[in-house]
């Protein structure tokens, strides 16, 4: 009967339970947005260790950034391969150039260069081309995504990325990088573009035998190349995605607008269900008066704040739900993890509950006198 | 020779009106018996609704003990005290005070779901039993706001009687109806007053009670000035 009465309360006073509803929805658009925007950015900060394929990277020492180290000695390589749980070792090549638009614009390019035995690093989707096309000897591909940017270039369009010569042969889809637009070509090309020394590679990367501890492999090849610094996909990864969220002041400008989002949501929560429980206070004093005791009129708040949580968190997540599905394959970096929404949910009924306290309070202080008066 | 159903030994209420404490309430002795309709009479501000508040469990006395039954209830919990008002009252207010949210028999049978248990079905036979005595069938699924004062308050008796209380309390119940509707309250309530097992206290003004009346206690500036049983009807207990 308690959370029946809660519910009829809710529908009779349908302005209120709006102004609550919006509250939640507030929370878990503003804030899921936001976060979807952030992890959106982490996916192409890493995108290149994300999608390489290897397990383990070999870089210089005290990288902190993917987009930001070293070369190395290619034969690093050759060092490890024979180690007995290697499936394969293999220095790779990638680095910022310089793309000159039509109009004389400059365009920063994260360029990767590929040979047709590469393991590593392919790009993952076309939009144009292939893989071929790619490989050509002057062949370079761009993120349909970035067009816009430089002017849109048709596939056969010459231009000059750090003084070479190259040619759109493909379109990649959905390749965004951070510190610069993701570019493939032949490993030719990009030695010349990158301008980097023969003999040596921008990191090298490992694939693991089925079955070997990632930990005893990280230290078995950190012994063999004691100059380097060597991490699996994901702690590089991690590292990155730290180092652009301390070094940008992103991580503050998000952190501060998921506060924003969540402390709207709860003053709307906190005004309106205080509001609804001011209406109903005559309410509560007739069923105290006819025995419900201050835990039955808790009862009754509590179902309230959770059926407006729970009804909120459904509108917020089919609006966020569209929004992420309207922004796939565009311009926003978009991307909301698993694990992220069940959190989001719990966090905003956390948020729900709080909001609803001061509601609670007044409604357990309501005399049962005041109904004579 | 009944026993008390309530009895109140020294009551008496202060209040603080801004500044000072005021004693609302001087000490007052009083026994309620089963089935005797007693009507609290008296001047506005005379302490009749702080009288009945106390005997509803409802205010607090600032002294005193009270007794249900023989069984001492000052030192009890809130909510202890709420569960003895949700099995041993009934309360009638002046307005209906019925929640808009809930339908007409929701509003009857809130109270005796409102601690969690389920509302026995035997309930609700017994709020449609109610609503068709007091001609009020074709209500049962309506809203409070699509009812005229008098059937508001007719069904806030039946929410009050649903429980088959021992003790029901009305605080001027039929003053804020017009004449019309307040006629019919009335009639219910004096076709109550015959119960023989119920104590009915009432707080009125309307003349048109008093001859129902088994007791008549007049209370003036927070005291008891006359409590007199109606020609004919001895104290319970008390022998000629
Ligand atoms: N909660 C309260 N706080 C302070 N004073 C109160 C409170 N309740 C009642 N009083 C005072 O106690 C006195 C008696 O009030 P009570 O409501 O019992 O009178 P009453 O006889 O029911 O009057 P009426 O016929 O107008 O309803 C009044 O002077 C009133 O101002
Ligand atoms: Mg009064």
């Amino acid at each position: 009967m308690r959370s029946i009465v809660a519910l009829k309360i809710l529908l009779y006073d349908k302005a209120t339970t709006a102004g609550s509803l919006i509250g939640v929805i507030a929370i878990v658009f503003l804030v899921g947005q936001q976060l979807a925007v952030l992890f959106g950015l982490f996916t192409y900060m890493s995108v290149l260790v994300d999608h390489s394929g290897a397990d383990i990277w070999i870089c210089s020492k005290n990288t902190l950034n993917i987009n930001a180290t070293d070369t190395l000695p290619e034969r690093y390589a050759d060092r490890i391969s024979g180690l007995p749980f290697i499936a394969w070792a293999e220095p790779v090549l990638f680095g910022n150039a310089t793309f000159i638009t039509r109009d004389g614009k400059a365009e920063s390019l994260q360029v990767v260069g590929l040979q047709p035995s590469s393991r590593a690093l392919w790009p993952w989707r076309f939009h144009e081309g292939s893989v071929e096309d790619m490989l050509e000897d002057e062949g370079l591909t761009l993120e349909r995504l970035d067009l816009g940017v430089y002017g849109d270039p048709k596939i056969g369009d010459v231009f000059e990325v750090n003084d070479v010569r190259m040619r759109i042969s493909a379109i990649t889809q959905s390749i965004k990088g951070f510190s610069g637009r993701m570019a493939f070509t032949n490993v030719v090309k990009a030695r010349k573009i990158l301008k980097t020394t023969p003999g040596r590679c921008k990191a090298v990367v490992v694939k693991l035998k089925p079955g070997v501890p990632l930990e005893e492999a990280i230290a078995g090849i950190q012994a063999v190349l004691p100059d380097t610094e060597v991490m699996s996909s994901a702690q590089l990864s991690a590292r990155t995605r730290i180092y652009y969220v301390k070094n940008t002041g992103m991580g503050g400008s998000f952190g501060f607008s998921t506060m924003i989002g969540a402390l709207v949501g709860i003053i709307i929560i906190t005004l309106t269900m205080y509001t609804g429980v001011l209406q109903r206070q005559k309410d509560f004093a007739v069923l105290r008066a006819l025995g419900a005791r201050k835990s039955d009129i808790f009862v009754i708040v509590l179902c309230q704040s959770l059926i407006i949580a729970l009804v909120g968190i459904f509108i917020g997540f089919l609006l966020l739900g569209s929004f992420l599905n309207g922004t796939v394959d565009t311009n926003l970096p978009v991307y909301m993890p698993r694990r992220i929404a069940p959190m989001l949910a719990l966090g905003t009924l956390l948020l729900c509950m709080l909001g609803s306290l001061l509601a609670v309070r007044k409604a357990i202080s309501v005399e049962p006198a005041s109904v004579f008066r | 020779m009944p026993e008390p159903i309530l009895q109140l030994a020294g009551i008496a209420r202060d209040f603080y009106d801004g500044r000072n404490l005021r004693r609302v309430l001087e000490k007052t002795d009083l026994d309620i018996y089963p089935g005797e309709f007693t009507i609290l009479a008296g001047p506005s501000g005379s302490g009749k609704t702080t009288l009945l508040t106390i005997m509803g469990l409802i205010l607090k006395p600032s002294e005193g003990s009270i007794a249900i039954r023989g069984r001492a209830i000052t030192k009890m919990s809130e909510s202890a005290l709420a569960s003895l008002r949700l099995h041993n009252y009934g309360f009638v207010f002046q307005l209906a005070e019925l929640l808009p949210a809930l339908s007409v028999m929701e509003n009857i049978i809130v109270a005796s779901g409102i601690q969690g248990r389920r509302v026995p079905a035997a309930l609700r036979r017994r709020a449609e039993e109610l609503l068709d005595g007091f001609g009020l069938a074709d209500c049962i699924n309506l809203r409070p706001l699509q009812l005229s004062g008098g059937q508001k308050q007719r069904v806030a008796i039946a929410r009050a009687l649903v429980n088959e209380p021992a003790v029901l309390l009305c605080d001027e119940p039929t003053s804020a109806l017009d004449s019309e509707s307040s006629a019919i309250v009335l009639d219910v309530l004096k076709k109550l007053s015959r119960d023989t097992n119920r104590a009915m206290i009432m707080v009125t003004h309307d003349p048109r009670v008093f001859p129902f009346a088994d007791r008549l206690i007049k209370i003036e500036n927070g005291a008891i000035v006359s409590d007199t049983r109606t020609i004919g009807q001895p104290l319970p207990g008390e022998t000629h």
